[in-house]
């Protein structure tokens, strides 16, 4: 399979960007939670650690990917879908890749707020653009939960979308993001 | 008669001596320190991130002189509880009976009475620092600028914690929490009058 995009599928690289934050996200709402229902102490430390190192990776594979995609030909969306839809996918994507970008640095200053700088993987430490703060924190805290909150129905609404063109449209919407071959669809007038 | 100037002479020499112990006191100059200018602070090690905490309550009896090394003094008392890290749940974390245990254990302190000169206005000092009623030899390394009778005393130090027992049961784990602290200091003093 193609590397780049092409007008009727998405490339390996592509491909790789989604599925991987995608495994990211998953494991980033199990750590969450996993954190937020231990007491301070090294275990819970630890798991935030983790989070932490994820949540830098996704923030640097988003930006990455829209570099990416900005380098390749964004496939086309199939043939007759109404205008409305055409406007949520659109919407739905923008809003995507803004909660990937925005969830993450979010995270990142609330944890400078609570003066718990951010290492990734124990490499490098992020430098720390606010001052700690209770309130910031709190703010910042509340702003992270919503944040991912909203990723998530968004994300229920993206799954939602593509299974309805698999099963129900029978187009190749869900076909062209897998490493699977497309099915034949009615030349392009 | 003869045991009168024995017990004259007696006299003498300890008031002598006396005499000599004061001058030599009187020598390594004695600062007060001021409070609200000095800070103590140390950085620790947090899942590979540094973060940096301070003890806001402490007292520094500083006999320091640079021309009377010998007669110099520092003895610095920490109130442990006053530990700050800008984060109320590790505060309280911290003050527990697996870290600092402020309950046994309410005052740090640092001794130190051997300095040497490392040229210019660098000195570096062997001191005895307890904690958690653990004692052991802490080096400083402290630069010493006075001036119209005040002063500023800055240097660091280097610490394990796990040296003085902070970090019982799970908190011994020094992949989480590092074992190496640094120790910042930068005390204001005044010349007593």
């Amino acid at each position: 399979m193609q590397l780049k995009n092409d007008e009727s599928r998405y490339g390996v690289v592509a491909q790789l960007f989604h599925w991987t934050i995608v495994v990211l996200i998953i494991v980033q709402f199990i750590l969450a939670n996993r954190a937020a229902n231990l007491p301070l102490g090294v275990a819970k430390i630890a798991v935030l650690a983790q989070h932490k190192s994820f949540g830098i990776t996704i923030l640097g594979l988003a930006l990455l990917r829209l570099i990416w995609r900005w380098m390749n030909p964004v496939p086309a969306e199939p043939l007759g879908i109404p205008q409305w839809q055409r406007l949520a996918a659109r919407v739905s994507h923008i809003g995507l890749y803004a909660l990937l970008l925005i969830t993450p640095v979010v995270g990142w200053l609330m944890s400078s707020a609570r003066n718990f700088p951010v290492s990734w993987f124990g490499l490098v430490t992020l430098p720390d653009f606010i001052k700690p703060s209770r309130p910031a924190y709190d703010f910042l805290h509340q702003t992270h939960e919503v944040l991912a909150l909203t990723l998530f129905c968004l994300a229920l609404l993206h799954v939602a979308a593509a299974l309805k063109h698999h099963f129900i449209d029978k187009d190749n919407v869900l076909r062209r993001m897998l490493p699977v071959k497309l099915k034949q669809e009615p030349p392009r007038s | 008669m003869i045991a009168k100037s024995h017990r004259l002479a007696g006299r003498l020499v300890a008031g002598f001596s006396a005499g000599l112990a004061a001058v030599a006191a009187l020598a390594a100059a004695q600062w007060s320190l001021q409070p609200k200018e000095s800070k103590l602070t140390f950085i620790g090690v947090q899942a590979g991130a540094q973060f940096e905490g301070s003890f806001d309550k402490f007292t520094a009896d500083i006999a320091f002189d640079p021309k009377n090394l010998a007669a110099s003094r520092f003895d610095v008392k920490i109130d442990t509880a006053s530990v700050n890290t800008q984060d109320g749940e590790r505060d309280t974390t911290i003050k527990s009976a697996d870290l600092f245990d402020v309950k046994r254990f309410p005052t740090a302190r640092y001794v130190a009475d051997k300095f040497a000169d490392k040229g210019g206005n660098k000195y570096s000092a062997t001191g005895k620092l307890t904690l958690r009623d653990v004692t052991k030899d802490v080096p400083i390394d402290f630069t010493f600028e006075s001036k119209d009778g005040a002063a500023w005393l800055r240097g660091t130090a280097k610490i394990k914690r796990l040296d003085f027992g902070v970090g019982q049961g799970e908190w011994k784990d020094t992949s989480t929490v590092g074992n190496d602290v640094q120790v910042r200091f930068a005390l204001r003093l005044k010349g007593a009058p």
